[in-house]
């Protein structure tokens, strides 16, 4: 680890120095290594991005490690005595909204980020802020959704930041000075960023958020030197590409959405970038865009040097439910029917989770995990066989699930301890109102309208999944379908919180509840784990404010 | 997103009431045919979440074509609430083209039912079966005067149509009231169903549902006490999917004596006397 700490007493030891004695001077040193506080301005090397899991003591990336396990060697807090955390600190915002963040930690600092852009460096042993940058939002943003970020990356001393009004900035980690600063995209037009970027080699790439304004989608990555715009990649395909005549006509095309606000994972030894796509536009009318509208609802396979598509995967073809592909797409390394593979696995908003060849986008199966009501099952490519009877109408169809999606952004977790995917599941449908809407550019564009099925109380659930066979193993039932994410250690444990703001530690292995906390707000992001001086943290947004809890220190 | 439609609802439900007196315009002439069906396809996007699909009134926002408005009927005063929102309520302001809600408004004269006839029954006495035999006040709440075990109807004259008020009365299990339309989007908001628990230990209570989530919930027993419980002490939770609120069959309120408390009810607005 490149700790860069700067040195106090090098101008008193120093040729003309105040203190001549090397042995006072080497002393001095390293009496300031000892209690010198543990990090200010860490380098984070793309060496280390790539080795992330092995070093537990931080979180330097959105989900922890490129494949997005968010799982942790970290086991001093476990099951069996997981029940005594304790809060340490809590951060508040003078924000209303909810984080849907997940906090970097490099060496000690904390690095979060809120609603309206608005982010801190912060002391992780205590809370207490090292710094503050708000950024200047014009009035008439047109973010849909909430004016959430989803937070920071980073390489060397710069954070990456994706800003609601269009913007990729990167700031200074030790001041929270802004160093590059460029527009991606007008944000007048319905076009906004959300995701937390994800540093490959020297790019940081983001994906645009717009599906309910009609958008043309993008995913782009910048030098992050210099901020220059490297490539992008459009997710809707221009008239004479490969796909992009799949819409029925080039005007629908355009304005297809196909957003990509959900941060992608990577694959180093393949080089490859996988990254959802998001619904078609509008959502819930399809009668404007007939065909597969490519590559709305895929996972894409990018090569991350170029930009150029390797291959896709679509999930939700001719889309007419809101079902975004923009779920963690989890790659995992294992045996399937005895062949050692490289999969790419997710569970999907539609209801299914599915397992494709990461090598190549070849669907392997695809397996229901929670209530789904419009797919008879899937052929042979993973093209789902739809059903008649789930097509929305003018006077509605009731369709499981909901426009949510059995699940949605919050951040499942592999643990390869139990060798299990824990996700977070919402059981509820809506009922589905088709008619056609007028496009407008800059503004709400979704065909109509659906409303949560009558009285039917919506719930939730973890579900363990086995991603050898897409059998839910046990599941841990919530009161309300949730919106929160999942962290898995190697206590044996998952976390995970609920909409009525409760943090939960559950046994990994079997599911049961072992310590619970209400932290007073719905839960809308996913649980992170570090260590500072060999102590363990567990820090979970709630509402606008950041709790972080601990095992209590043992009495000297 | 699903966030979206949360965005839009949170803003706009309770909204205006009901519109209204003012006699639709003819719906035949092409331009106006137009203009209504722009404007059906604005209030499914922006509108219809809150104030239901076909305007006749959602869950979380009042009927638009009753008969009836409490913030102005005429085409400028809903302009006005439509585009700036109504203060004081959780309509919101709408970002559109003043072209976009006249459409909407053209749309909802186009619905519009023949304005209701003014209610029959004499709403001085309802009030006194309110608060009198009818013993309305033992549950619900007027004005800070009457009991807390029921939704507060200070305001019920102008959120709710006739129909529902009947409707409610005859038979209160047909639709049970949210306690609250909740900010925190996602969450379960509570409705005023009755609720029995028991105990390990075998003993059974019984309240009005106040909050509930995995490990606790809490209730409001007939004495308006409030219990507390954690799910760990009992063995079973029986949401009754019914309302604690007796049936007023025409033994209990004959059609004359509905017509005067619906009468009374209608007359509630929230409005300074």
């Amino acid at each position: 680890m490149n700790l860069r700490v700067p040195h106090p007493f090098r101008g008193l030891c120093g040729k003309g120095g105040l203190l001549r004695s090397n042995s006072t001077a080497l002393f001095l040193s390293l009496l300031y290594l000892v209690i010198a506080p543990s990090t200010i301005s860490a380098q984070v090397t793309t060496d280390q991005l790539l080795h992330s899991s092995q070093t537990p003591s931080n979180w330097l990336q959105y989900a922890s490690t490129y494949d997005a396990h968010r799982y942790s060697a970290l086991s001093q807090i476990n099951r069996e005595n997981v029940s005594q955390l304790t809060l340490q600190w809590v951060l508040q915002t003078p924000l209303t909204g909810y984080f849907e963040n997940s906090p970097l930690v490099v060496d000690g600092v904390m690095y979060v980020t809120a609603p309206e852009d608005l982010a801190y460096a912060v002391d992780a042993r205590t809370g207490r802020k090292l710094w503050t940058y708000k950024r200047v939002l014009p009035e008439k943003l047109r973010a849909c959704c909430g004016h959430t970020n989803r937070g920071f990356a980073i390489l060397g001393t710069r954070l990456f930041l994706a800003t609601l009004d269009a913007h990729v900035v990167a700031l200074d980690s030790a001041t929270g000075n802004v160093l590059w600063d460029v527009a991606a995209a007008d944000y007048a037009k319905g076009y906004a960023f959300t995701v937390a970027p994800l540093v490959i080699k020297d790019k940081v790439v983001v994906g645009v958020s717009g599906g309910e304004y009609g958008i043309r989608g993008f995913i782009d990555a910048y030098d992050a030197s210099t901020g220059q715009r490297a490539w992008r990649f459009y997710t809707i395909p221009a008239p004479g590409e490969p796909g992009g005549d799949s819409w029925g006509s080039a005007e629908a095309a355009a304005r297809g959405g196909a957003p990509a606000w959900v941060t992608g994972t990577y694959d180093p030894q393949l080089n490859l970038l996988y990254w959802p796509t998001g619904n078609p536009s509008p959502s819930d009318d399809g009668s404007g865009r007939k065909g597969d509208d490519l590559y709305s609802n895929c996972i894409l396979a990018l090569n991350p040097d170029t930009g150029k598509l390797q291959w896709y995967f679509q999930f939700t073809p001719f889309d007419l439910h809101d079902w975004d592909a923009t779920e963690v797409p989890v790659l995992l390394d294992t045996e399937l029917n005895g062949q050692p593979r490289k999969l790419l696995i997710q569970a999907n908003r539609n209801g299914f989770f599915y397992v494709l060849d990461r090598t190549n986008g070849k669907f392997l199966f695809a397996k229901p995990y929670a209530t789904q009501t419009w797919a008879k099952g899937m052929d042979t490519s993973g093209k789902p066989i739809v059903l008649d009877t789930a097509l929305p109408s003018e006077t509605g169809v009731r369709t499981c699930p909901g426009a949510a999606g059995s699940t949605n952004w919050m951040a499942p977790t592999y643990s390869p301890q139990a060798n299990l995917f824990y996700v977070s599941v919402r059981e509820q449908c809506d009922v589905f109102y088709a008619h056609p809407q007028s496009f407008v550019q800059g503004r709400v564009f979704i065909g109509s309208v659906y409303m949560p099925a009558p009285k039917e109380k919506d719930w939730g659930a973890v579900r363990a999944i086995d991603p050898k066979t897409g059998d839910v193993r046990w599941e841990y039932k919530e009161f309300s379908a949730p919106w929160g994410g999942n962290l898995s250690t190697a206590g044996h444990l998952v976390f995970t919180g609920d909409v009525e703001g409760n943090l939960i530690a559950l046994d990994a292995e079997t599911g049961k509840p072992l310590w619970h906390i209400q932290t007073g707000s719905p839960v809308w992001a996913a649980p992170i784990t570090y260590s500072v001086n060999n102590r363990q943290y567990l820090s979970i947004p709630s509402g606008s404010a950041l709790l972080t809890f601990a095992l209590p220190e043992s009495p000297h | 997103m699903k966030q979206f439609l949360a965005l839009i609802c949170l803003l706009s439900f309770l909204t205006a009431p009901p519109l209204f007196s003012q006699p639709p315009s003819h719906p035949c002439l092409p331009q106006q045919s137009q203009s209504i069906a722009n404007g059906k396809s604005t209030f499914r996007g922006a509108c219809a979440f809150c104030h239901g699909l076909n305007a006749d009134g959602g869950f979380r926002a009042p009927s638009l074509i009753s008969g009836h408005l409490n913030h102005g009927d005429t085409d400028d005063a809903m302009l006005n609430n439509i585009l700036h929102g109504i203060p004081g309520t959780a309509m919101p302001a709408n970002d559109i083209e003043e072209s976009e809600a006249r459409d909407v408004i053209a749309y909802l004269r186009s619905l519009q039912k023949p304005a209701a006839a003014p209610p029959s029954g004499n709403a001085e006495a309802g009030r006194k079966l309110f608060f009198g035999e009818a013993y309305c006040s033992r549950c619900h709440m007027v004005s800070g005067q009457g009991g807390r075990l029921g939704p507060d109807l200070s305001r019920v004259g102008a959120m709710r149509p006739r129909d529902y008020l009947i409707e409610s009365i005859r038979n209160p299990d047909a639709v049970i009231a949210e306690r609250f339309v909740t900010t925190d989007f996602g969450v379960n908001s509570p409705n005023y169903e009755l609720v029995t628990v028991t105990t390990r230990q075998g003993t059974s209570f019984s309240g009005v549902i106040l909050n509930e989530d995995s490990f606790s919930l809490q209730f409001m027993d007939d004495q308006e006490k409030i219990h507390s419980w954690s799910k760990s002490e009992l063995q079973s939770v029986v949401h009754e999917k019914r309302s604690p609120m007796p049936a007023y069959g025409k033994p209990q309120l004959s059609d004359s004596q509905l017509d005067d408390l619906v009468a009374y009810l209608s007359s509630l607005t929230g409005a300074a006397k």
